[in-house]
């Protein structure tokens, strides 16, 4: 232990600069082809949401989520427990690698994402109208942008190509009516 | 797993077949908290850190060791079949039973937390101790006047937190019928994971940085020989009958192997070792996040030992082989 | 060797799982090296002043792209073994474009919001916790959008296939198309620097 100034610098080491995205988006295409050159399969993260929301609903209700044709698509023939997901596996790994890399670059801190003109509590709100409009998008879609536009775009798949072009149509669509939130 | 029928292979025909639930899983892992809690508060009273440190987290570790102890023991209650024969347990003393061993060292356990407790007293309270509690602030002070006494409790919680540690893991190993607990060191096993997850608890709620940062270098160092110990464990398993390979192939790569691989080995104890090795060197900052990790994993490999130790077998059950 | 080793049964269901974790560790890593824990950062992208959101997600599309081309050409991998989900073009463009909307207004996807979970962003959170609502919603509604959800099928399809190119041709063209636009947004950030917010 050294000085009280020496040990709040140290406490609080100063984030460190995002990566060059070009050599983050290698690291990524390099993590997508693992999962498919190991596994055959690509990434993915709104699955893993939808077992937990069908896993939810089944412990509330087993014949509610059992006589719902999508929710049993989550919940399997029952030899398995729906949370033993390829899926939920690779989310909790997404969050423990977002951590590390997090921590390592004094990113992480207890904080809200916002522009300067917005306040913390309406900033929220947005978030959470944005998370469930993008929890019906990515279900109607069958992905997010994990799962369809890098791994279905890197496998050249017609709808996940539409699917990515409308993302971003949808988003500047949508981006002047949004500027308070972020500029 | 063989189908229930109403006429045999039933828990309720046959007791033996009785699988144990949450309960027992969550005693092995709060018995092992409060376990190496007892080595931590221990060892900072024997080192005399008590007298030096107003915020000695030895202070605040006996109140909750006993209230963790208590609900483990509460949850071993619930798994009782016998609930109003429980206090038979201490009409006898069995040499050769784990059970009977574990209930006489519980009870030596209480008295040994609580006399910890004196030790804090005429700071906690100081002015407000009066009527009959008078003669607890005497017993305090006479206590605290006299170090050798002090010493030799924190060598005596130090002991019985050894003894408690070791016992959640006899327990299990002395259990003949399960190839997956039959090791001789899962004894060690338990305590080391009990050390580190004290050591990662103490190291949550310690107000002293010195003692923090003490603490945060001894989970890594448990965490460390927590690896070593389960490494054994598995080879031991591997090298030895068919039986015991086939109970270790359940935790290497059958039904278990997710959860162990993932909740016990990287993310309770690899990514949280990490974490605390860059924090005690100042290069990241100290978060709750590994601390809460590691007692995760502790508590999820109770878990994994205790289900998965119930699926195996000497004799691989066939279908065949029950018609 | 053989690849998907999975797919050749290299390993369980099991085993599976432990390489699901890893994958997404990395997945993660590299997500956050690139500043998608960040809404600001995310959101930017919709601004013009900062398009790292495409650059990233364009340099690991060609990379795992190339990366399987060539591993397929060298014989190493059987592209039919890769899962390639099936495309159902009117409520993938419908998914596609409420999960624009969904982006700008709450600032992440599904995966970027672990992540700034996963680092201490509130908002973050709250925004996983409206995506798991959604999910519900989309749930409890699923009788009623059921025809809808599965119109339009049209198999696994890929570009190759419908444009009748090469697969190796349609990859060169990708590749162009991506360097094309990294060209592109570098002067788009130029050009929309002055409104960097700060």
């Amino acid at each position: 232990m050294g000085t009280p100034e020496a040990d709040h610098a140290a406490l609080r080491p100063a984030a460190s600069a995002y990566w060059n995205p070009y050599a983050a988006g290698i690291g990524l295409g390099l993590v997508l082809l693992a999962a498919f050159v190991i596994m055959g399969r690509g990434l993915g993260a709104s699955g893993a949401f939808s077992s937990l929301v069908a896993t939810g609903v089944h412990t509330v209700s087993p014949s509610h989520a059992e006589g719902n044709a999508y929710y049993q698509e989550y919940l399997g023939d029952g030899t398995r427990h729906p949370l033993k997901d390829w899926l939920v596996f690779e989310v909790l790994g997404l969050f423990a690698g977002g951590f590390l890399s997090g921590i390592l670059a004094g990113r992480v801190n207890k904080s809200i994402e916002k522009g300067p003109r917005i306040s913390s509590g309406r900033r929220l709100v947005f978030a959470f109208s944005g998370g469930v409009l993008m929890g019906i998008g990515a279900k109607l879609a069958r992905g997010c942008t994990s799962g369809q536009a890098l791994t279905g775009g890197a496998l050249l798949s017609v709808g996940s190509w539409a699917f990515m072009m409308c993302v971003f149509a949808g988003a500047y669509l949508l981006a002047y009516f949004m500027r308070r939130q972020w500029l | 797993m063989p189908e229930l029928t109403s006429t045999r292979m039933n828990p309720l025909l046959d007791p033996a077949l009785h699988i144990w639930g949450w309960e027992i899983p969550v005693y092995l892992f709060l018995g092992g908290l409060v376990a190496g809690m007892m080595l931590i508060s221990g060892y900072l009273i024997f080192s005399g850190r008590y007298r030096e440190r107003t915020q000695c987290a030895c202070y605040q570790v006996p109140t909750i060791s006993l209230l963790l102890l208590t609900l483990g023991m509460l949850a071993l209650f619930l798994d009782l079949e016998h609930k109003g024969f429980t206090w038979r347990l201490y009409t006898t003393f069995e040499l050769t039973s784990p059970m009977s061993w574990g209930a006489w060292i519980l009870l030596l356990v209480y008295p040994a937390i609580a006399v910890l407790l004196l030790l804090r007293a005429p700071d906690a309270w100081g002015a407000k101790w009066h009527g009959w509690l008078r003669p607890v602030l005497v017993w305090s002070s006479t206590l605290r006047e006299n170090p050798s006494a002090v010493r030799a409790i924190g060598v005596l919680n130090m002991l019985l937190g050894g003894m408690l540690g070791m016992y959640t893991g006899v327990l299990l190993s002395a259990v003949g019928a399960r190839p997956l607990w039959n090791s001789a060191i899962l004894w060690l096993l338990f305590l080391v994971s009990g050390a580190s997850s004290a050591a990662a608890l103490v190291h949550m709620i310690a107000q002293d940085r010195d003692e923090r940062e003490l603490l945060a270098k001894a989970d890594n160092g448990f965490l460390v020989l927590e690896l070593f110990v389960i490494a054994l464990y598995l080879i031991g398993l591997v090298s030895s009958t068919s039986a015991h390979q086939q109970a270790a192939s359940l935790l290497l790569s059958g039904t278990y192997a997710p959860v162990f691989w993932v909740f016990v080995v990287m993310a309770g104890i690899l990514l949280p070792l990490i974490v605390q090795i860059l924090a005690v060197q100042h290069k990241v900052k100290h978060t709750a996040i590994p601390p809460l990790l590691v007692l995760f994993g502790g508590l999820v490999l109770r878990f994994v030992i205790v289900y998965a130790g119930q699926t195996s077998h000497w004799i691989p059950v066939t279908a065949a082989a029950l018609r | 060797m053989s690849a998907p080793l999975f797919k050749y049964g290299l390993f369980g269901d099991n085993m599976g799982l432990v390489v699901a974790f890893g994958i997404g560790i990395g997945f993660g890593f590299f997500l956050e090296r690139a500043g998608f824990g960040s809404g600001r950062k995310l959101a930017a992208q919709f601004y013009g002043y900062d398009l790292t959101v495409f650059k990233v997600m364009f340099t690991a599309i060609i990379t795992a792209m190339l990366g399987l081309y060539y591993l397929s050409v060298l014989g190493l991998v059987d592209l039919s073994l890769v899962y390639v989900s099936p495309t159902y073009l009117l409520p993938q463009i419908a998914g596609g474009l409420l999960l624009g909307f969904g982006f700008v207004i709450g600032g992440y996807c599904p995966g970027t919001s672990c992540v700034a979970a996963a680092t201490g962003r509130i908002d973050g959170f709250v925004y996983l916790c409206g995506i798991v609502v959604g999910i519900f919603v989309f749930g409890e509604s699923f009788s009623l959008i059921e025809a809808f959800y599965n119109s339009s099928s049209m198999g696994s399809i890929t570009l190759p296939a419908v444009t009748g190119l090469s697969y190796g041709l349609v990859v060169f063209l990708v590749v162009l198309m991506a360097l094309g636009g990294f060209w592109f947004a570098g002067r788009a950030e130029k050009k929309w620097a002055h409104i960097r917010p700060e």
